[in-house]
Protein backbone atom coordinates (compact mmCIF):
# COMPACT_ATOMS: atom_id res chain seq x y z
CA UNK A 1 0.00 0.00 0.00
CA UNK A 2 0.93 3.45 -1.03
CA UNK A 3 1.92 6.24 1.82
CA UNK A 4 0.31 9.71 1.92
CA UNK A 5 3.38 11.03 0.13
CA UNK A 6 3.33 9.25 -2.47
CA UNK A 7 -0.48 9.60 -3.22
CA UNK A 8 0.07 13.00 -2.96
CA UNK A 9 2.45 13.37 -5.94
CA UNK A 10 0.46 10.77 -8.16
CA UNK A 11 -2.66 13.08 -7.40
CA UNK A 12 -0.28 15.96 -9.21
CA UNK A 13 -0.29 14.72 -12.06
CA UNK A 14 -3.69 14.05 -12.71
CA UNK A 15 -4.39 16.88 -12.44
CA UNK A 16 -5.39 18.20 -15.95
CA UNK A 17 -7.74 20.99 -16.35
CA UNK A 18 -8.90 20.48 -19.79
CA UNK A 19 -7.52 18.72 -23.26
CA UNK A 20 -4.78 17.01 -22.67
CA UNK A 21 -1.03 18.45 -21.19
CA UNK A 22 2.23 16.30 -21.48
CA UNK A 23 1.21 15.90 -17.61
CA UNK A 24 -1.99 14.41 -18.47
CA UNK A 25 -0.99 12.11 -21.02
CA UNK A 26 1.63 10.70 -19.03
CA UNK A 27 -0.79 10.09 -16.11
CA UNK A 28 -3.38 8.37 -19.11
CA UNK A 29 -0.48 5.94 -19.68
CA UNK A 30 0.35 5.12 -16.40
CA UNK A 31 -3.19 4.18 -15.78
CA UNK A 32 -3.16 2.57 -18.59
CA UNK A 33 -0.43 0.74 -17.84
CA UNK A 34 -1.57 -0.54 -14.35
CA UNK A 35 -5.35 -1.31 -15.94
CA UNK A 36 -4.00 -3.51 -18.63
CA UNK A 37 -2.36 -5.39 -15.67
CA UNK A 38 -5.36 -5.25 -13.72
CA UNK A 39 -7.52 -6.97 -16.54
CA UNK A 40 -5.25 -9.80 -16.74
CA UNK A 41 -6.30 -9.95 -12.18
CA UNK A 42 -3.53 -8.44 -10.78
CA UNK A 43 -4.79 -7.00 -7.90
CA UNK A 44 -1.93 -5.34 -6.75
CA UNK A 45 -2.15 -2.80 -10.19
CA UNK A 46 -5.26 -2.29 -9.16
CA UNK A 47 -4.88 -1.75 -5.53
CA UNK A 48 -1.87 1.36 -7.17
CA UNK A 49 -4.90 2.64 -9.31
CA UNK A 50 -7.61 3.14 -6.48
CA UNK A 51 -4.65 4.93 -4.51
CA UNK A 52 -3.65 6.79 -7.60
CA UNK A 53 -7.69 8.14 -7.62
CA UNK A 54 -9.54 7.40 -4.49
CA UNK A 55 -8.49 11.05 -3.57
CA UNK A 56 -10.37 12.46 -6.33
CA UNK A 57 -13.27 10.08 -6.43
CA UNK A 58 -13.91 10.79 -2.13
CA UNK A 59 -13.38 14.52 -2.72
CA UNK A 60 -16.01 14.58 -5.29
CA UNK A 61 -18.65 12.14 -3.53
CA UNK A 62 -18.35 13.92 -0.24
CA UNK A 63 -19.33 17.17 -2.12
CA UNK A 64 -22.01 15.55 -3.23
CA UNK A 65 -23.58 14.09 0.00
CA UNK A 66 -22.47 16.12 2.22
CA UNK A 67 -21.24 13.10 4.63
CA UNK A 68 -18.30 11.74 5.32
CA UNK A 69 -18.76 7.88 6.34
CA UNK A 70 -21.37 7.64 3.78
CA UNK A 71 -19.10 8.73 1.42
CA UNK A 72 -16.02 6.50 2.51
CA UNK A 73 -18.30 3.75 2.20
CA UNK A 74 -19.61 4.45 -1.38
CA UNK A 75 -16.18 5.46 -2.91
CA UNK A 76 -15.25 1.69 -2.00
CA UNK A 77 -18.19 0.82 -3.53
CA UNK A 78 -17.20 2.27 -6.90
CA UNK A 79 -14.00 0.90 -6.86
CA UNK A 80 -15.26 -2.29 -6.38
CA UNK A 81 -17.58 -1.92 -8.92
CA UNK A 82 -15.16 -0.64 -11.15
CA UNK A 83 -13.14 -3.81 -10.70
CA UNK A 84 -15.81 -6.14 -11.89
CA UNK A 85 -16.48 -3.48 -14.86
CA UNK A 86 -12.91 -3.17 -15.56
CA UNK A 87 -12.67 -6.35 -18.43
CA UNK A 88 -15.12 -4.17 -20.76
CA UNK A 89 -12.73 -1.06 -20.12
CA UNK A 90 -11.58 0.27 -23.65
CA UNK A 91 -8.31 2.14 -24.06
CA UNK A 92 -10.22 4.72 -26.22
CA UNK A 93 -11.66 5.64 -22.37
CA UNK A 94 -10.10 8.19 -20.20
CA UNK A 95 -9.66 6.19 -16.70
CA UNK A 96 -10.48 9.37 -15.00
CA UNK A 97 -13.76 9.85 -17.00
CA UNK A 98 -14.78 6.66 -16.32
CA UNK A 99 -14.61 6.14 -12.86
CA UNK A 100 -16.17 9.64 -11.96
CA UNK A 101 -18.80 8.28 -14.28
CA UNK A 102 -19.62 5.18 -12.16
CA UNK A 103 -19.16 7.59 -9.16
CA UNK A 104 -21.78 9.83 -10.52
CA UNK A 105 -24.22 6.51 -10.95
CA UNK A 106 -23.38 5.59 -7.18
CA UNK A 107 -24.16 9.17 -5.81
CA UNK A 108 -27.57 8.62 -7.90
CA UNK A 109 -28.55 5.38 -6.65
CA UNK A 110 -27.91 6.38 -3.52
CA UNK A 111 -29.92 9.89 -3.88
CA UNK A 112 -32.37 7.87 -4.66
CA UNK A 113 -32.44 5.10 -2.41
CA UNK A 114 -31.97 7.45 0.32
CA UNK A 115 -35.70 9.81 -0.79
CA UNK A 116 -37.03 6.47 -0.58
CA UNK A 117 -36.14 5.18 2.73
CA UNK A 118 -37.11 8.67 3.90
CA UNK A 119 -40.20 8.40 2.95
CA UNK A 120 -42.87 8.48 6.20
CA UNK A 121 -40.00 7.64 8.35
CA UNK A 122 -38.78 10.82 10.14
CA UNK A 123 -40.77 14.10 10.77
CA UNK A 124 -38.22 16.40 8.41
CA UNK A 125 -39.67 19.69 10.64
CA UNK A 126 -37.88 17.99 13.42
CA UNK A 127 -34.38 19.50 12.30
CA UNK A 128 -33.50 22.62 10.85
CA UNK A 129 -31.89 21.96 7.92
CA UNK A 130 -29.64 25.48 8.26
CA UNK A 131 -28.34 24.00 11.94
CA UNK A 132 -26.66 20.97 10.10
CA UNK A 133 -23.87 21.82 9.16
CA UNK A 134 -23.30 20.11 5.57
CA UNK A 135 -19.38 20.22 6.14
CA UNK A 136 -19.40 18.68 9.38
CA UNK A 137 -16.85 15.67 10.20
CA UNK A 138 -19.10 12.55 10.40
CA UNK A 139 -16.27 10.19 11.64
CA UNK A 140 -13.46 11.97 13.78
CA UNK A 141 -10.51 11.59 11.44
CA UNK A 142 -7.11 9.93 12.75
CA UNK A 143 -4.32 11.94 11.19
CA UNK A 144 -4.64 15.60 10.83
CA UNK A 145 -4.14 16.49 6.84
CA UNK A 146 -2.70 19.60 5.91
CA UNK A 147 -5.92 20.49 4.13
CA UNK A 148 -7.38 20.55 7.45
CA UNK A 149 -7.20 24.05 8.40
CA UNK A 150 -8.59 24.73 4.77
CA UNK A 151 -11.48 22.56 5.49
CA UNK A 152 -12.69 24.33 8.80
CA UNK A 153 -12.73 27.68 6.62
CA UNK A 154 -15.59 29.68 6.55
CA UNK A 155 -15.59 30.12 2.92
CA UNK A 156 -15.74 26.33 2.45
CA UNK A 157 -18.52 26.49 5.21
CA UNK A 158 -20.14 29.11 3.38
CA UNK A 159 -19.84 27.24 -0.38
CA UNK A 160 -21.11 23.86 0.93
CA UNK A 161 -24.10 25.20 2.24
CA UNK A 162 -25.15 26.81 -0.66
CA UNK A 163 -24.15 23.91 -2.92
CA UNK A 164 -26.82 21.60 -0.67
CA UNK A 165 -29.50 24.34 -1.48
CA UNK A 166 -28.85 23.57 -5.53
CA UNK A 167 -30.30 20.66 -6.99
CA UNK A 168 -28.64 17.33 -7.71
CA UNK A 169 -27.71 17.98 -11.08
CA UNK A 170 -26.61 21.09 -10.89
CA UNK A 171 -24.27 21.03 -7.34
CA UNK A 172 -22.76 18.12 -9.62
CA UNK A 173 -22.05 20.24 -12.78
CA UNK A 174 -20.49 22.87 -10.16
CA UNK A 175 -18.52 20.39 -8.53
CA UNK A 176 -17.30 18.36 -11.20
CA UNK A 177 -16.14 21.96 -13.55
CA UNK A 178 -15.37 24.50 -10.53
CA UNK A 179 -14.22 21.90 -8.05
CA UNK A 180 -12.67 18.81 -10.27
CA UNK A 181 -11.51 21.07 -13.13
CA UNK A 182 -13.21 18.93 -15.43
CA UNK A 183 -14.38 19.94 -19.13
CA UNK A 184 -17.76 19.92 -20.48
CA UNK A 185 -17.04 16.97 -22.80
CA UNK A 186 -15.64 14.95 -20.29
CA UNK A 187 -19.15 16.36 -17.56
CA UNK A 188 -21.32 15.69 -19.95
CA UNK A 189 -19.81 11.84 -20.79
CA UNK A 190 -20.05 11.08 -16.96
CA UNK A 191 -23.62 12.81 -16.81
CA UNK A 192 -24.74 11.23 -20.17
CA UNK A 193 -26.52 14.47 -21.12
CA UNK A 194 -25.86 16.91 -24.12
CA UNK A 195 -22.91 19.52 -24.03
CA UNK A 196 -25.50 22.46 -24.18
CA UNK A 197 -27.17 20.49 -21.16
CA UNK A 198 -24.28 20.90 -19.37
CA UNK A 199 -23.02 24.52 -20.29
CA UNK A 200 -26.90 25.61 -18.99
CA UNK A 201 -26.85 23.65 -15.74
CA UNK A 202 -23.52 25.33 -14.84
CA UNK A 203 -24.62 28.51 -16.16
CA UNK A 204 -28.01 28.43 -13.78
CA UNK A 205 -25.80 27.13 -10.84
CA UNK A 206 -23.01 29.85 -10.89
CA UNK A 207 -25.68 32.34 -10.98
CA UNK A 208 -27.79 31.04 -7.69
CA UNK A 209 -24.41 30.60 -6.09
CA UNK A 210 -23.22 34.15 -6.73
CA UNK A 211 -26.38 35.49 -5.18
CA UNK A 212 -26.29 32.99 -2.60
CA UNK A 213 -22.37 34.21 -1.89
CA UNK A 214 -22.47 37.44 -3.13
CA UNK A 215 -20.67 39.43 0.10
CA UNK A 216 -17.83 36.90 -0.38
CA UNK A 217 -17.48 36.96 -4.45
CA UNK A 218 -17.98 40.89 -4.11
CA UNK A 219 -14.82 40.97 -1.79
CA UNK A 220 -12.10 38.90 -3.51
CA UNK B 1 -11.51 37.70 -36.87
CA UNK B 2 -14.58 39.59 -36.88
CA UNK B 3 -17.56 36.78 -36.63
CA UNK B 4 -18.15 36.04 -33.28
CA UNK B 5 -17.71 32.82 -32.56
CA UNK B 6 -21.10 30.43 -31.95
CA UNK B 7 -22.68 29.77 -28.43
CA UNK B 8 -20.92 26.54 -28.00
CA UNK B 9 -17.33 27.59 -28.91
CA UNK B 10 -17.63 30.91 -27.09
CA UNK B 11 -19.07 28.43 -24.11
CA UNK B 12 -15.46 27.05 -24.75
CA UNK B 13 -13.29 30.12 -24.88
CA UNK B 14 -15.05 31.47 -21.14
CA UNK B 15 -13.43 28.37 -19.65
CA UNK B 16 -10.63 28.61 -21.02
CA UNK B 17 -11.07 24.85 -23.42
CA UNK B 18 -10.31 25.83 -26.31
CA UNK B 19 -6.84 25.16 -28.19
CA UNK B 20 -4.54 26.17 -30.66
CA UNK B 21 -6.06 27.79 -34.09
CA UNK B 22 -9.56 27.80 -32.51
CA UNK B 23 -8.61 29.62 -29.54
CA UNK B 24 -6.61 31.93 -31.74
CA UNK B 25 -9.38 32.83 -33.67
CA UNK B 26 -11.71 33.50 -30.79
CA UNK B 27 -8.83 35.30 -28.66
CA UNK B 28 -8.28 37.87 -31.57
CA UNK B 29 -12.25 38.44 -32.06
CA UNK B 30 -12.61 38.65 -28.21
CA UNK B 31 -10.12 41.54 -28.10
CA UNK B 32 -12.55 43.92 -29.37
CA UNK B 33 -15.32 42.47 -26.78
CA UNK B 34 -14.59 44.02 -23.12
CA UNK B 35 -17.66 42.45 -22.45
CA UNK B 36 -16.40 38.98 -23.09
CA UNK B 37 -13.09 39.30 -21.59
CA UNK B 38 -14.84 40.17 -18.40
CA UNK B 39 -16.89 37.68 -18.11
CA UNK B 40 -14.03 35.23 -18.87
CA UNK B 41 -12.56 37.48 -15.97
CA UNK B 42 -14.95 36.94 -13.36
CA UNK B 43 -15.34 33.15 -14.29
CA UNK B 44 -12.00 32.58 -13.89
CA UNK B 45 -12.44 34.64 -10.48
CA UNK B 46 -15.19 32.23 -9.40
CA UNK B 47 -13.27 29.29 -10.06
CA UNK B 48 -10.51 30.33 -7.96
CA UNK B 49 -12.05 31.50 -5.29
CA UNK B 50 -14.05 27.47 -5.08
CA UNK B 51 -10.82 25.84 -5.69
CA UNK B 52 -9.21 27.71 -2.68
CA UNK B 53 -11.95 26.55 -0.84
CA UNK B 54 -13.12 23.08 -1.79
CA UNK B 55 -9.82 20.60 -2.63
CA UNK B 56 -10.14 18.45 -5.61
CA UNK B 57 -8.53 15.84 -3.73
CA UNK B 58 -9.05 14.94 -0.23
CA UNK B 59 -8.19 11.22 0.49
CA UNK B 60 -10.38 9.61 2.48
CA UNK B 61 -10.00 8.83 6.40
CA UNK B 62 -7.57 5.95 7.33
CA UNK B 63 -6.73 5.27 3.78
CA UNK B 64 -4.85 1.82 4.01
CA UNK B 65 -7.71 0.67 5.50
CA UNK B 66 -9.59 1.88 2.63
CA UNK B 67 -7.78 0.04 -0.13
CA UNK B 68 -7.25 -2.90 2.00
CA UNK B 69 -11.25 -3.48 2.65
CA UNK B 70 -11.77 -2.67 -1.45
CA UNK B 71 -8.94 -5.63 -2.00
CA UNK B 72 -11.09 -8.34 0.71
CA UNK B 73 -13.98 -7.61 -0.78
CA UNK B 74 -12.32 -8.48 -4.47
CA UNK B 75 -10.51 -11.22 -3.00
CA UNK B 76 -14.20 -12.70 -0.86
CA UNK B 77 -16.30 -12.42 -4.65
CA UNK B 78 -13.21 -14.00 -6.33
CA UNK B 79 -13.18 -16.93 -3.77
CA UNK B 80 -17.26 -16.96 -3.96
CA UNK B 81 -17.08 -17.03 -8.36
CA UNK B 82 -14.46 -19.98 -8.22
CA UNK B 83 -16.19 -21.85 -5.75
CA UNK B 84 -19.66 -21.29 -7.75
CA UNK B 85 -17.83 -22.22 -11.08
CA UNK B 86 -16.72 -25.45 -9.02
CA UNK B 87 -19.77 -26.41 -7.85
CA UNK B 88 -21.36 -25.98 -11.62
CA UNK B 89 -18.80 -28.12 -12.94
CA UNK B 90 -19.83 -31.62 -13.68
CA UNK B 91 -17.12 -33.92 -13.68
CA UNK B 92 -16.61 -35.66 -16.75
CA UNK B 93 -17.47 -40.04 -15.81
CA UNK B 94 -20.51 -38.20 -13.47
CA UNK B 95 -22.31 -36.80 -16.90
CA UNK B 96 -22.83 -40.52 -17.85
CA UNK B 97 -22.69 -42.27 -14.64
CA UNK B 98 -26.20 -40.07 -13.38
CA UNK B 99 -28.26 -40.92 -16.19
CA UNK B 100 -27.20 -44.61 -16.08
CA UNK B 101 -28.04 -44.57 -12.61
CA UNK B 102 -31.67 -43.08 -13.35
CA UNK B 103 -32.31 -45.66 -15.96
CA UNK B 104 -31.20 -48.70 -13.61
CA UNK B 105 -33.62 -47.51 -10.64
CA UNK B 106 -36.58 -46.75 -13.35
CA UNK B 107 -36.16 -50.37 -14.69
CA UNK B 108 -35.47 -51.66 -11.03
CA UNK B 109 -39.17 -50.40 -9.82
CA UNK B 110 -40.44 -51.52 -12.81
CA UNK B 111 -39.31 -55.07 -12.27
CA UNK B 112 -40.20 -54.52 -8.44
CA UNK B 113 -43.78 -53.90 -9.65
CA UNK B 114 -44.40 -56.68 -11.40
CA UNK B 115 -43.22 -58.83 -9.61
CA UNK B 116 -45.20 -57.94 -6.14
CA UNK B 117 -48.40 -57.82 -8.38
CA UNK B 118 -47.98 -60.84 -10.36
CA UNK B 119 -50.58 -63.23 -8.19
CA UNK B 120 -53.02 -60.59 -7.54
CA UNK B 121 -53.60 -60.10 -11.16
CA UNK B 122 -54.18 -63.29 -12.27
CA UNK B 123 -57.03 -63.71 -9.76
CA UNK B 124 -58.36 -60.35 -11.24
CA UNK B 125 -58.10 -61.83 -14.57
CA UNK B 126 -60.21 -64.62 -13.49
CA UNK B 127 -62.77 -62.70 -11.73
CA UNK B 128 -62.90 -60.25 -14.56
CA UNK B 129 -63.74 -63.19 -16.56
CA UNK B 130 -66.32 -64.30 -14.40
CA UNK B 131 -68.05 -61.02 -13.91
CA UNK B 132 -67.91 -61.00 -18.04
CA UNK B 133 -69.92 -64.36 -17.92
CA UNK B 134 -72.35 -62.90 -14.84
CA UNK B 135 -72.87 -60.06 -16.98
CA UNK B 136 -73.89 -62.06 -20.52
CA UNK B 137 -75.87 -64.44 -18.51
CA UNK B 138 -78.08 -61.45 -16.88
CA UNK B 139 -78.24 -59.79 -20.55
CA UNK B 140 -79.98 -63.20 -21.73
CA UNK B 141 -81.89 -63.12 -18.58
CA UNK B 142 -83.08 -59.49 -19.29
CA UNK B 143 -81.96 -58.62 -15.40
CA UNK B 144 -79.51 -56.21 -14.22
CA UNK B 145 -75.79 -58.43 -13.51
CA UNK B 146 -75.19 -59.39 -9.73
CA UNK B 147 -71.77 -58.39 -8.68
CA UNK B 148 -70.04 -59.41 -5.81
CA UNK B 149 -66.84 -58.42 -4.74
CA UNK B 150 -64.86 -60.66 -2.48
CA UNK B 151 -61.90 -58.69 -0.97
CA UNK B 152 -60.38 -62.10 0.98
CA UNK B 153 -57.92 -63.89 -1.84
CA UNK B 154 -59.05 -67.70 -2.29
CA UNK B 155 -62.90 -66.57 -1.73
CA UNK B 156 -65.29 -67.61 -4.12
CA UNK B 157 -68.41 -65.49 -4.68
CA UNK B 158 -71.98 -67.35 -6.52
CA UNK B 159 -75.03 -65.70 -6.87
CA UNK B 160 -78.45 -67.76 -7.13
CA UNK B 161 -81.20 -65.25 -8.12
CA UNK B 162 -84.75 -66.76 -7.64
CA UNK B 163 -87.72 -64.76 -9.28
CA UNK B 164 -90.35 -66.75 -7.97
CA UNK B 165 -88.74 -65.97 -4.59
CA UNK B 166 -87.85 -62.38 -4.78
CA UNK B 167 -84.16 -63.26 -3.74
CA UNK B 168 -80.96 -63.15 -4.22
CA UNK B 169 -78.80 -66.34 -2.73
CA UNK B 170 -75.10 -65.53 -2.35
CA UNK B 171 -72.86 -68.38 -1.39
CA UNK B 172 -69.02 -67.83 -0.57
CA UNK B 173 -67.10 -70.96 -0.65
CA UNK B 174 -63.38 -70.40 1.24
CA UNK B 175 -64.32 -68.49 3.88
CA UNK B 176 -63.38 -70.20 7.56
CA UNK B 177 -66.02 -71.80 9.70
CA UNK B 178 -67.59 -68.82 12.40
CA UNK B 179 -67.02 -70.26 16.18
CA UNK B 180 -70.31 -70.77 18.16
CA UNK B 181 -68.79 -68.41 20.47
CA UNK B 182 -69.63 -65.38 17.76
CA UNK B 183 -72.73 -63.45 18.90
CA UNK B 184 -73.86 -62.45 15.52
CA UNK B 185 -76.63 -60.44 16.99
CA UNK B 186 -74.38 -57.45 18.01
CA UNK B 187 -72.45 -57.81 15.08
CA UNK B 188 -75.49 -57.70 12.66
CA UNK B 189 -76.50 -54.26 11.39
CA UNK B 190 -80.01 -53.18 12.80
CA UNK B 191 -82.24 -51.47 10.43
CA UNK B 192 -85.15 -49.74 11.49
CA UNK B 193 -88.46 -49.92 9.90
CA UNK B 194 -90.64 -47.39 10.23
CA UNK B 195 -93.75 -48.12 12.15
CA UNK B 196 -97.02 -47.51 11.58
CA UNK B 197 -97.83 -45.87 14.94
CA UNK B 198 -94.60 -43.64 14.80
CA UNK B 199 -96.27 -41.77 11.71
CA UNK B 200 -98.85 -39.42 12.75
CA UNK B 201 -99.27 -37.68 9.14
CA UNK B 202 -101.77 -40.26 7.98
CA UNK B 203 -102.91 -41.94 11.27
CA UNK B 204 -106.94 -42.28 11.90
CA UNK B 205 -106.65 -42.24 15.42
CA UNK B 206 -110.16 -43.62 17.31
CA UNK B 207 -112.50 -40.59 19.17
CA UNK B 208 -110.90 -40.65 23.05
CA UNK B 209 -113.08 -42.16 25.39
CA UNK B 210 -111.80 -39.24 27.95
CA UNK B 211 -113.08 -36.11 25.23
CA UNK B 212 -115.74 -33.93 26.72
CA UNK B 213 -118.99 -32.81 24.81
Amino acid sequence: MNSSGEIASNIGQLHCDSGYSDACSDAHDEDWALITKAQQGDLASYDALVTRHRGRIFAMIRNMIHNEADAWDLSQEVFIKAWHALPRFEARARFTTWIYRIAHNAVYDWNRKRRIESVGELDDNLFNSEQIDPASNTTPSANAAPDDSLAQSELRVKIERALAKLSDEHRQVVILKDVQGLSYKEISTIMETSLGTVMSRLHYARQKLQTMLQDEYAAR
Amino acid sequence: MNTPPDDVTLALWLEDELHGDEFAAVEAWARTQPDQIAMRESARKWKAMVKSAIPAVEEPPYPDFFNKRIAQHIKRHEAQQTETRAQNTIPFWRKFTLPLAACAGMAFTFWLGIHSRSIPVVETIAEMTATDELIQLAEANDSPPATVYTPENGVRAECFESETASATVVVLDGLAAIPDTTDLTRQTAATETPREIDSTAHADLPASKDTKP
